[in-house]
């Protein structure tokens, strides 16, 4: 009897010590038995890798503005001091200057609408299709399509001159894949399309451009990036309305440096263009390879729509 | 007859285990506004995951937050928050362990407002800390909802809040938690 008694109060005694361990140790094991979703998430820091858009979105209710400034050559060959004097671009008199705002109304859908200097406007719809993500399900990689039209804006030769010529259209497919918390990398497919062309055999309406561009964090707050795209056609002895040849150069450089500030994130890069939109950077590009400008591209983002209420 | 009595007191034993009454929600809410000017909501997030647990009879409480549930107004901050403060995919959840003092299970039957604290343990981005914090339990008809606020120093955490920021941000973050149980 003595046994008994000794038996049962010796595993009660282990039951109540265990007790308060078991609360906690129970809700781990129930959160742990949750297969959760895991979607990767700031596969890229800003919402443009350098020049070319990224698969990064702006948040949804979030409104962001944009500056992004590209400047003169750095340097000119047989300028010599010339190039010291101007800053090495920075003040040669060319200044290229992008100036966007665009919101997210959810997390798929972000419309942005643009002024790309000497008047010319932008528009776009950037569409999130597929979120890279582990555990329910696996999804290797981000897969953006991004659509945008330009619209050239300068005074033309005359009034019955037709407003369609003046728009151009750009439809870009994104995919991107974040490596690990350091690496990150995207392929695009870009197909410009402009209304209007001069007529010449080698000259076409559609233009087609690959590229492709990753990033590498070197801290928390910075990171490196590396963009290049390639135009594959329209770019080669073309002419023009007097029947001169002339010829673009089909490849885009850009070596960046990213810094987040927390609420701004600055890109500064060097990259072999002047020019301010990826019509132009993607289409009609007259610098060589090795021919760098400088440039930054600048933007914060507010949240509009409001999904935390705290009350207090 | 001795194994009979033994294999007896065991399932007794087990009945009375059964009957320790446990309360549990999965919508317990934590918020918390980190502005040094307490006005400004900017910065401001909110969870409305979190699992809790209470134990009737030895007033033993239990929550899971899992940190990747706090909603910030602005993304930004929130890929920030779960990124480079917290650590979200390394560090999933925060948790708390401890007792209510000053709790009888007889205030659930009574419609009130009763004032109890709680002492316990919270893990918070790894690191385990004791804790301590007065309680405000409001019991009307069939439901039981525990108020606690409290606050929290980044620092004791092991949470790095860049130079940059730090001048914007209270130096001890107020947190609200809300939980609220159906009494059956």
């Amino acid at each position: 009897m003595k046994k008994l008694f000794l038996y049962t109060f010796l595993v009660m005694g282990v039951y109540a010590a265990q007790a308060q361990d078991d609360l906690l140790g129970g809700l781990v094991k129930e959160d742990a038995a949750v297969v959760k979703q895991n979607i990767t998430s700031a596969t890229f820091k800003s919402t443009r890798l350098i020049n070319m858009q990224s698969v990064e979105m702006t948040g949804a209710g979030n409104l962001q503005f944009m500056i992004s400034h590209h400047f003169g050559q750095i340097w000119q060959k047989n300028a010599g001091l010339q190039n010291v004097a101007q800053m090495f671009g920075l003040n040669a008199g060319v200044a290229n200057t992008y100036l966007a705002v665009d919101y997210s109304p959810n997390k798929w859908l972000n419309l942005g609408a643009a002024s790309t200097g000497n008047s010319q406007f932008e528009g776009w719809a950037k569409f999130r299709i597929i979120r890279q993500q582990t555990g329910k399900k696996n999804i290797p990689v981000t897969v953006d399509w991004f659509s945008s039209f330009h619209a050239d804006a300068t005074a033309g030769p005359s009034i019955s001159d037709n407003a369609w010529n003046r728009f151009s259209y750009l439809n870009q497919l994104l995919v991107a894949r974040k490596f690990n918390d350091n690496f990150s990398l995207q392929v695009m497919g870009s197909l410009i399309h402009n209304n209007i062309n001069t007529y010449g055999v080698n000259n076409t309406n559609n233009t087609v451009s690959v590229g492709i561009g990753g990033r590498y964090k070197l801290t928390r707050k910075s990171a490196f990036t590396l963009e290049y795209s390639r135009q594959l056609n329209n770019y080669k002895n073309l002419i023009d309305e007097t029947g001169t040849v002339y010829s673009y150069k089909p490849d885009l450089l850009s070596l960046g440096y990213d810094w987040d500030t927390g609420g701004h994130i600055f890109q500064f890069f060097i990259s072999n263009t002047s020019m301010a939109s990826n019509f132009t950077q993607l289409t009609t590009n007259n610098n060589k390879l090795t021919a760098f400008a400088l440039g930054f591209n600048l933007n914060r983002s507010f949240g509009i729509k409001k999904v935390v209420k705290v009350a207090q | 007859m001795k194994k009979l009595v033994l294999i007896f007191a065991s399932i007794l034993l087990g009945i009375t285990c059964i009957n320790a009454q446990t309360y549990k929600t999965r919508e317990a809410t934590i918020a918390f506004n980190p502005n040094k000017d307490q006005a400004h909501k900017d910065y401001a997030a909110e969870s409305k995951e979190a699992t809790a647990v209470l134990k009737v009879e030895t007033a033993d409480v239990a929550l899971l937050v899992p940190m990747k549930t706090f909603h910030f107004n602005n993304a930004l901050l929130e890929e920030h928050f779960n990124e480079n403060y917290l650590h979200t995919d390394k560090i999933p959840n925060a948790t708390y362990k401890g007792k209510l003092i000053g709790f009888t299970k007889e205030m659930l039957a009574k419609d009130g407002v009763y004032k109890i604290s709680s002492e316990g343990q919270v893990t918070l981005h790894g690191v385990t800390k004791t804790f301590k914090a007065p309680v405000k339990l409001e019991v009307k008809g069939k439901t039981a909802i525990f108020y606690c606020d409290f606050g929290v120093k980044a620092e004791d955490y092991s949470i790095d809040i860049p130079g940059i920021v730090k001048p914007k941000l209270a130096d001890e973050t107020p947190i609200q938690t809300v939980i609220k149980f159906q009494l059956n």
